[in-house]
């Protein structure tokens, strides 16, 4: 456990329809990690793996990260698990990465959300309030609302909007988002037909000034001439594709090689591999010129030729 | 004049935390335990909960930190780093940290032996979201183990031996 942070259950309750809030606290109620408004955790989901979820709580809450899933019918297998979590049962989660911020310097903000896709935003409203900036929030929903006792006080202000499409036309995002202007950022969330609408909406606005949450794995610091290859187990053969970019200690622990790693960053050197055949890029600052000849730093290596043959 | 002699330190700061990832929190005391560690710190042997902890090692019973490299990164990178973000549990003062490898010395009425240089990590940067890596690079602090436990509080002295 100790490379997952180790979290219990402290509340699970319904919060509208086929959507549980589930409240994650320290086992003994330590202050958890800081997390930026609109970060996601990732849940590690027993048998299925790790799923990512929206945090929806108050990032200034330091001792509890709270999340609301939808329980969907074509769950792969993470939101039905989720549906089962009670208080005191152990969750593993990673540490949140926030690939949707907040856009810092923006003079005015405007959200579009696709039902429970309204979660990153109901953690980012608070931070705005407190910082006195100009947002709203159009919530586009059918029938009863996401995680209503949430959205109350925004609803209330005014900072909120509520779209029940089962009601109402569902409003065209042009019209909730208006014709961009210096100073204005929007961000959607929701299903993928609303992202690729919002994405058409803003088609023409500046680089940047509209963001929409994907919920894309992270990937290496990119290096521009990276590119895929294949590496090859030579003791068994086993092969694996890794993508450009991809990281070689991942390609090799998805393989079962027994790897040591430490710093993860080419310079400890506890990483260290033989290669064999192939052009192994080297990306360390703990080999030297002679050890790059037979040897690698698996974390930050990556590869020029088609296939690279490794001693794990 | 020999790296052993000569200085004279004193604890700054103290920090531990239970759980890989938390945060670190402030302590006016810690108690150290000889061949084990600090009560309550994730890298006590025995009970060991760290980041690093599926790679046990003796040096990570008490881990040090020079106050003056947080100053020194804040001139050369203007990046704060406070006390509780480098993630070792003894913040010193006036304490030659990269001279003690190997060498045994007094923290407070304690005495410990330095076993290696501490190495930065990316798992750092991953918690404090910011790039401490580099700048950490050579000055990431000092591994010790425990060889005379007992109650270590902020500004006890740290001395040769």
């Amino acid at each position: 456990m100790p490379r997952h942070i180790e979290l219990r259950v402290a509340g699970a309750s319904p919060a509208g329809p086929g959507i549980l809030r589930v409240t994650l606290r320290d086992p003994d109620g330590w202050p958890l990690p800081r997390v930026k408004p609109g970060a996601h955790l990732d849940l590690h989901v027993p048998g299925v793996g790790p799923r990512a979820y929206s945090l929806c709580g108050d990032p200034a809450v330091q001792d509890a990260w709270t999340v609301a899933v939808k329980r969907e019918p074509e769950s792969r297998g993470g939101s039905a698990w989720v549906h089962g979590l009670a208080p005191g049962d152990s969750v593993a989660a990673s540490m949140p990465r926030c690939t949707f911020p907040l856009a810092e310097g923006a003079g005015r903000h405007v959200m579009i959300a696709g039902g429970i896709g309204v979660t990153p935003f109901l953690a980012m409203a608070p931070v705005l309030e407190r910082a006195g900036a100009d947002w709203t929030l159009h919530l586009l929903h059918r029938g009863a609302l996401p995680c209503p006792a949430d959205l109350a006080p925004f609803l209330k202000s005014g900072r909120a909007v509520a779209h029940d499409t089962a009601a109402q036309p569902r409003p065209a995002l042009e019209s909730l988002l208006g014709p961009h202007r210096p100073g204005l950022q929007a961000y959607c969330c929701g299903p993928t037909a609303m992202i690729e609408s919002f994405e058409r909406a803003t088609a023409t606005w500046p680089t940047g000034s509209a963001r929409a949450e994907h919920f894309v794995p992270p990937v290496l610091p990119p290096d521009p001439d990276a590119r895929p290859y294949t590496l090859v187990l030579a003791g068994s053969g086993a092969s694996a594709d890794v993508p450009a970019g991809g990281s070689m200690l991942v390609a090799l622990r998805a393989l079962g090689a027994k790897v040591e790693a430490s710093c993860e960053g080419g310079i400890c050197g506890a990483c260290k591999l033989r290669w064999l055949e192939g052009v192994p890029v080297h990306r360390d600052r703990v080999l030297t010129p002679q050890e790059r000849e037979s040897h690698l730093m698996a974390c930050v290596a990556g590869c020029a030729s088609d296939r690279l043959v490794v001693e794990a | 004049m020999s790296a052993s002699t000569g200085w004279n330190g004193v604890v700054s700061h103290l920090h531990i935390t239970p759980r890989a990832f938390l945060p670190m929190r402030a302590q006016e005391a810690i108690e150290l335990v000889a061949g084990e560690g600090i009560v309550g710190d994730r890298y006590r042997i025995g009970t060991e909960t760290g980041f690093y902890s599926e790679k046990p090692e003796e040096g990570r019973q008490v881990t040090l930190f020079e106050a003056e490299v947080l100053e020194a990164i804040l001139r050369d990178y203007k990046m704060e780093i406070l006390p509780e973000e480098h993630r070792r549990n003894v913040t010193t003062r006036g304490v030659p940290v990269n001279h003690l490898v190997g060498q045994r010395f007094r923290l407070g009425d304690c005495v410990v032996e330095a076993t290696r240089l501490s190495i930065p990590c990316r798992h750092i940067e991953e918690i404090l979201g910011k790039p401490v890596f580099d700048p950490l690079v050579h000055r990431s602090g000092l591994n010790c183990k425990i060889l005379e436990g007992g109650t270590l509080r902020i500004g006890d002295a740290i001395r040769p031996l």
